[in-house]
């Protein structure tokens, strides 16, 4: 599943429709499928991200917290990490991390 | 503050930047203070005032320069009565605040100097009448600009503790705002404590339109950060953002700085941002301030803001671009001259398209240095209503044009004449409100200063409704100077010239403003230096007009080429008055090449070049006179050949030449020679050194004046005109220059 939930390079105002789309998908994915394991979206490649990206990623989290579910955000770039970090959304990295590697 | 010695470094290295915009800040306070003098009322100057004041203070106390921050901070507390409107800007108000303004600035041009004993104590009178004005006597003046009470008040801008609250609208991503960015920026002004966003206001992403902004964001920003510098932060989204500030600092200890150098990068940065006055202003209570709600932007008149990419450059690259081009235009004309030689029409084609192509290049180049003569002109607002003030008279200042351009080393050199001009009208020319109203004229009067384009120059005028200058009192003074031989009527028009001439006063009272030792001749030799000229006239009871015509550039000029022997001189071609052909024979020198000629029944002075620089033996058969202007005099010039018209780039003198009398500069021609630019002035100071006693003698008398020389055919054969090409010369040149 991981494979599939792949975050690209451009996270920004320009891409972020498109992002949306996307992420309607994979949380529509998840409603056929079993559990609460967290939707674990590879983050590795963003270059660049902005408000309205990270607005994105938290808006994914919200959808998942009303389906029982988190959002694990893996290997997130240093630039997306600080976009989340700044804007107070750390959490959606870090401890979701931990519960990952906990679990 | 606590400096080490990387700081101390830091502040020797960043200082400049501070004193540089720092100045600009002090010049912006007072032309909004002028400005609000007509307009007490107006919010936005008020605001713009109050923050070039609080920009100064914040930035001065980041660079540890206590006495600023201490001395403008009760310039700040009077502006935010203003602000508040408990107190209405009265002009006694606003002399206080330019007094004080005044003295921000010379304590700022000061900062690393030790205190001396009597400007502290003028400077703590003055803040003693600030403390009057403001109504503060312990009370809440000080209070109210410093919520953290007393002992902040004095304080240089230290830590801070910010909470902030920025709940943006829906159309900030669309507008191309950047929530995160500001969010970075406010990370680099101090440390930014956790932010929290409210995520219960994003809707979940079904709802939602990703394109549309959802952020509340609420977070503490902790370090050396003044409240302007997050109102700048949320600037651009101050439209579509509530922000809430709220200061935390009350009670907190001080801690050591994060980074010196970021503070003082960002006191700098700030200034600079600052020195247009848009940002919103400080709020005055210790409560939170809503900076989000609408402002309308200032317009850029009212505090120098430009809008659009502006690149600051250093003069001296701009010069060493004018002076590359130089060389472009000399090499350009060289390569033109080649290739008419070798009568191939391709090459010949190609190289005008090059010399067109460069005579572009120039244009624009020369408009780099174009800077609007409106800043210097400001400077005068302030001039005109102190001075207006000492003198008893009320003066109101127009400006006119202030947009006009022309070369920025021209601006710097013609400030002073213009002052003296100015000083001049206010001191003599307008009366007091008594006077006036005598005369039967508004008790007000009138000062206009204008500028604009005019046929390749620039035209400054200074023009007042007072008494006009008296031609009779004039006349008195110049007889009595011995200016002009007793009881001699010299021509109308030059009767009002003689208040140029050296040692000239009618000033019957020696005012506070005159008798400083600066005369008008100065004033005249400044503008003549510039390549400049002045006009006056005058109507008694009505008024006079000086009229200053500038050159745009002082980089390249129109020269009038002749040859001497195998030597070339340029004149400036606007101080060619005529030519007039002569015989060898005509007329006799001294041992220096001065002499004189009969020139339609007024004797001419005339200098013969070849004589004054020992040139070759003259070998020409006729010569000719070039007649040029000097200030108000003309004198001629012995040559032997015309070469015409001729596009002169001016390059300095060597320090060989530089102390040769009548040149002014060097050019090289296409051809590769080296042709001298003659200096008229200079010329006609080495030919009235000769001709004075004469000349004085023969005005009062012409008949009694022995011929020295005439020309042959009296009135002039050929006379260039500005834009004209004189006729070609008799005599092509033959020899290559050699001149050093």
């Amino acid at each position: 599943m991981t494979d599939e939930h792949v975050l690209g390079a451009d996270l920004t105002i320009y891409s972020v429709a498109h992002w949306a789309e996307r992420c309607r998908l994979w949380v529509m994915d998840l409603d056929g499928a079993a559990g609460d394991l967290p939707l674990q979206v590879q983050a590795d490649r963003v270059e660049e991200v902005d408000g309205a990206g990270v607005q994105l990623l938290l808006a994914l989290s919200r959808s998942l917290e009303q389906r029982g579910r988190r959002l694990a955000l893996l290997r997130p770039s240093p630039v997306l990490l600080k976009a989340l970090q700044r804007l107070g959304a750390g959490d959606l990295v870090v401890q979701q991390l931990a519960q990952e590697v906990g679990a | 503050m606590n400096m080490d010695t990387s700081d101390d470094d830091l502040v020797a290295e960043l200082l400049p930047a501070f004193i540089e915009e720092a100045n600009e800040q002090v010049a912006a306070f007072e032309q909004l203070l002028l400005e609000l003098e007509d307009t007490p009322d107006d919010h936005e100057r008020l605001d713009a005032l109050f923050r070039c004041a609080h920009t100064v203070k914040g930035s001065a106390g980041l660079f540890g320069l206590h006495r600023v921050v201490e001395f403008t901070h009760h310039v700040e507390t009077l502006l935010d009565q203003l602000r508040d409107g408990l107190l209405r800007l009265t002009p006694a108000l606003s002399t206080l605040l330019l007094q004080s303004n005044d003295t921000i600035r010379e304590l700022v041009a000061t900062a690393q100097l030790p205190d001396d004993e009597a400007s502290r104590n003028a400077r703590q009178a003055l803040a003693q009448r600030l403390q009057e004005a403001a109504g503060h006597s312990g009370g809440g003046a000080a209070q109210a600009s410093q919520p953290t009470g007393p002992a902040a008040a004095v304080l240089p801008p230290s830590h801070r503790r910010w909470r902030l609250s920025a709940r943006f609208g829906t159309e900030v991503f669309r507008n191309g705002m950047d929530p995160l960015a500001i969010l970075h920026y406010l990370a680099d002004l101090g440390r930014l404590e956790p932010v929290a966003c409210d995520r219960a206001r994003i809707p979940e992403l079904e709802a939602m339109d990703p394109e549309s902004c959802h952020l509340w964001l609420q977070f503490e920003l902790e370090g050396p950060v003044e409240r302007s510098q997050i109102e700048h932060a949320f600037e651009f989204v101050r439209d579509d953002c509530e922000l809430e500030l709220e200061d935390l600092t009350a009670g907190l200890d001080e801690h050591p700085a994060d980074s010196a150098h970021e503070r003082l990068q960002a006191a700098v940065a700030e200034l600079r941002q600052l020195a247009a006055p848009t940002a919103a202003a400080s709020s005055t209570t210790a409560a939170t301030n809503a900076a989000a709600s609408p402002r309308p932007r200032e317009s850029s008149g009212t505090g120098g803001s430009e809008e659009g990419g502006f690149i600051r450059v250093h003069a001296h690259r701009l010069d060493e671009v004018i002076n590359l081009l130089g060389e472009l235009v000399i090499a350009g004309a060289g390569a033109s001259q080649l290739a008419r030689q070798t009568r191939q029409r391709g090459l010949i084609e190609a190289n005008q398209r090059i010399s067109r192509l460069i005579e572009g290049i120039r244009n624009s180049t020369l408009k780099l240095r174009m800077v609007p003569i409106g800043d210097t002109f400001a400077r005068f607002r302030r001039v005109v209503r102190d001075t207006a003030a000492e003198l008893g008279k009320d003066v109101a200042l127009e400006i006119v044009g202030a947009d006009t351009e022309l070369d920025k080393a021209v601006v710097e050199r013609i400030a002073d004449p213009l002052m003296h001009l100015v000083r001049n009208a206010l001191d003599h020319g307008l009366e007091r409100p008594d006077d006036r109203r005598a005369a039967g004229k508004p008790a007000q009067g009138r000062l206009t200063l204008s500028a604009c384009h005019e046929s390749g120059s620039v035209l400054i005028r200074i023009i007042d409704d007072g008494r006009g200058i008296q031609r009779d009192k004039v006349l008195q003074r110049a007889w009595q100077r011995g200016l002009v031989p007793q009881g001699v009527q010299p021509p109308e028009e030059d009767v009002l010239r003689l208040i140029f001439e050296p040692g000239f006063s009618t000033a019957e009272q020696v005012t506070n403003l005159s008798g400083r030792g600066v005369g008008m001749d100065v004033v005249r030799s400044n503008i003549e230096a510039l390549r400049g000229s002045i006009q006056i006239t005058s109507e008694p009871g009505q008024g006079s007009c000086m009229e200053i015509r500038l050159p745009l550039t002082l980089a390249i000029i129109d020269g009038f080429l002749v040859g001497v022997g195998s030597s070339r001189f340029i004149f400036p071609l606007e101080t060619v008055v005529e030519v007039i052909s002569s015989r060898p024979d005509a007329m006799a020198v001294d041992a220096h090449g001065r002499g004189c000629v009969d020139l339609r029944g007024r004797l001419l002075p005339v200098i013969d070049l070849r004589r004054l620089y020992e040139l070759e033996p003259d070998q020409a058969e006729r010569h000719s006179i070039v007649v040029l202007r000097s200030g108000t005099r003309q004198l001629g010039v012995l040559v032997d050949n015309l070469l015409g018209q001729h596009q002169t780039v001016i390059k300095p003198l060597g320090r060989l030449l530089r102390s040769l009398r009548g040149i002014a500069g060097s050019s090289i021609l296409g051809s590769g020679e080296v042709a001298l630019i003659v200096d008229a002035d200079a010329l006609g100071q080495i030919a009235s050194s000769a001709t004075r006693g004469r000349a004085t003698r023969v005005a009062a008398d012409p008949a009694s004046m022995p011929p020295a020389g005439r020309p042959e055919s009296g009135p002039s054969s050929r006379t260039p005109s500005p834009t004209g090409t004189p006729t070609p010369s008799h005599n092509a040149p033959t020899a290559q220059g050699h001149a050093q």
